[in-house]
């Protein structure tokens, strides 16, 4: 699940301008983490010069973020949907390691995410508030990103 | 979107601060330091409150106490720095101190908390600790004796300390930070005079009201919240009026305190998020931010949260105000109290209620300011999601 967000968080930036508005003011070279406590699943992702997200593979590389889960049922609730990114800080379900400006521009990453991604109702849930945005423009960013997705899962990028 | 109640799902709640309270509590410092297992002690300070002759009162509760202070440490500037804290860890292992006495306000109390650090965890080097959670040991006995009623850092986990190298602050945060004791005695607040009082208390006004209202609020920090914004309210005026008043004095201090262990557990929101905006571009106090935007960030979040508001009515206001007022009106009259009581200490001690009346800010100001108001971490806290527009449009009303 978790290899999937971070593949998922890699597509948005490709494919949503609204997502890479979000990381140009981030240094290039910068890496945000998401782990779960002692030594769980976790992803890395690098803002690249081009201003996307990139996979990091090797997981001893440092990262300037970290979000840390303090438990595999707490990160399992946030990425099945179940409960929202706020709401899960909101439930000291997890903590921030780093800058954390950066945090909640990465927390409104993960909230535009969900709403592209998945459908209104279950997106509504877990959001404070489901963004402005036309049909037609979620279906279009949501294929996209999908498809992104899903080819860099065929490549094992 | 859900509204937090007192069904939350799940919470964390930690406080293990001990409060001393009361008139002459200073006198108990010698036993609480004894019961600390420590006898050399270090204050740290700044020039200010030495000038107010406050430390006069830490000296006279150690006569005949067979315990003295080691050392003094009377350098802290406002806006503390990783230079200041390494200076004061110095001037400590050269004393061959044991403990830390933090007695100011909320610069004095960081520094107090990022020099045990160094001396608990021994070299130079501050910022190899910054972030959360890294310390994984106690430090050693630090007790803090506020002489502002407003941060509430006495009972906080966070110490926030300047890299001038960088211009960066640098968060520390650990349950290890927490102090061992926090004394509350009203002679160390006495002298604050009117414009710092009414400003210092609506710092801690809003530590409450937004530790009650905001997202991570639970059954156990509302209870203190809720303590917190009754002791302000029925005191702010009377202190005011009667500067004197020890008993009102202790009030507030208690009131910080309480806002302070209120929000140490459940974080504050949107007046938070554009205060620290507003206080880093317009270097404007942080507690005359937190009055300049609160009633202003409540009427924003009211269609998500308004019962919360509402329920603040009867700590606001007493019993009787509160039961005349129909439920679905308590939210308008809490917020309709609140600005009230901006006006009065308008009045009373010229503290500004919109960013117009500070002289400071200007209307080509406000982007850059929602700008950095959307990066700030206690939006993440607020209950209902606010946009770039959504923050020019509070800004506006605040102007």
């Amino acid at each position: 699940m978790m290899a999937v967000i971070g593949r998922s968080l890699v597509a948005m930036s490709r494919v949503d301008p609204t997502v890479r508005a979000e990381l140009a003011p981030i240094a290039p070279g910068f890496v945000f983490r998401m782990t779960v406590l002692p030594d769980g699943p976790s992803f890395a992702v690098e803002r690249t010069a081009e201003g996307v997200f990139a996979l990091v593979k090797d997981r001893t590389r440092r990262a300037e973020l970290t979000v840390i889960f303090k438990h595999l049922r707490h990160a399992f609730l946030v990425f099945s949907f179940q409960e929202g990114t706020a709401r899960a800080f909101a439930n000291d379900r997890m903590f921030v390691d780093g800058q954390v400006s950066v945090a909640v521009r990465i927390v409104r990453v993960l909230d535009r995410m969900e709403a592209v991604i998945l459908p209104k109702f279950v997106a509504r849930r877990a959001l404070k508030r489901y963004p402005r945005i036309a049909l037609a423009d979620k279906l279009a960013l949501a294929t996209k990103a999908y498809g992104v997705t899903a080819l860099n899962l065929l490549r094992g990028r | 979107m859900s509204i937090p109640s007192p069904d939350k799902a799940f919470y964390e709640f930690y406080c293990p601060v001990k409060i001393v309270a009361g008139l002459a509590a200073l006198e108990h410092l010698p036993f609480e330091l004894q019961m600390l297992g420590a006898s050399r002690p270090m204050v740290i300070t700044d020039k200010g409150v030495v000038a107010a002759g406050l430390y006069q009162h830490i000296e006279a509760a150690f006569a005949g106490s067979g315990i003295a202070v080691a050392a003094i440490y009377d350098d802290v500037p406002p806006d503390s720095s990783l230079e200041t804290v390494r200076d004061a860890a110095h001037l400590w292992r050269a004393q061959q101190c044991d403990a830390i006495l933090a007695v100011g306000g909320g610069s004095v109390i960081d520094t107090s908390k990022a020099v045990n650090i160094l001396v608990s965890e021994g070299g130079d080097d501050l910022a190899k600790f910054a972030g959360a959670h890294h310390l994984k040991r106690a430090l050693k006995p630090l007790i803090v004796i506020p002489t502002t009623a407003g941060t509430g850092s006495e009972a906080t986990m966070v110490a926030v300390i300047t890299d001038r190298k960088t211009g960066a602050k640098l968060p520390f945060t650990s349950y290890f930070l927490m102090p061992h004791a926090a004394i509350l005695d009203p002679r160390m607040t006495m002298t604050m005079p009117p414009h710092i009082t009414a400003m210092t208390a609506m710092d801690a006004m809003t530590h409450a009201v937004e530790s009650y209202s905001c997202m991570a609020g639970n059954p156990l920090s509302e209870a203190f919240a809720s303590r917190a914004v009754r002791k302000i309210s029925e005191n702010l005026l009377k202190v005011l009026d009667n500067p004197n008043d020890a008993v009102g004095r202790l009030a507030l201090a208690q009131g910080s305190t309480l806002a302070g262990v209120a929000f140490s557990n459940s974080m504050v929101g949107l007046v938070h998020s554009l205060g620290h905006a507003l206080g880093s571009i317009c270097h404007l106090p942080h507690g005359l931010c937190m009055n300049l935007f609160l009633p202003y960030a409540l009427e924003y979040n009211k269609d998500v949260n308004g019962e919360k508001i509402g329920e603040l009515l009867l700590p606001l206001c007493g019993p009787e105000v509160f039961a005349k007022t129909p439920a679905e009106a308590r939210a308008d009259a809490a917020i309709a109290h609140i600005r009230h009581l901006r006006d009065e200490l308008h009045a009373r001690a010229k503290l500004p209620r919109t960013l117009r009346e500070t002289g400071k800010v200007t209307e080509d100001m406000l982007p850059r300011i929602a700008a950095a108001a959307l990066d700030d971490g206690s939006l993440i806290f607020n209950p209902k999601d606010a946009d770039l527009d959504d923050l020019m449009a509070v800004l506006r009303k605040a102007w």
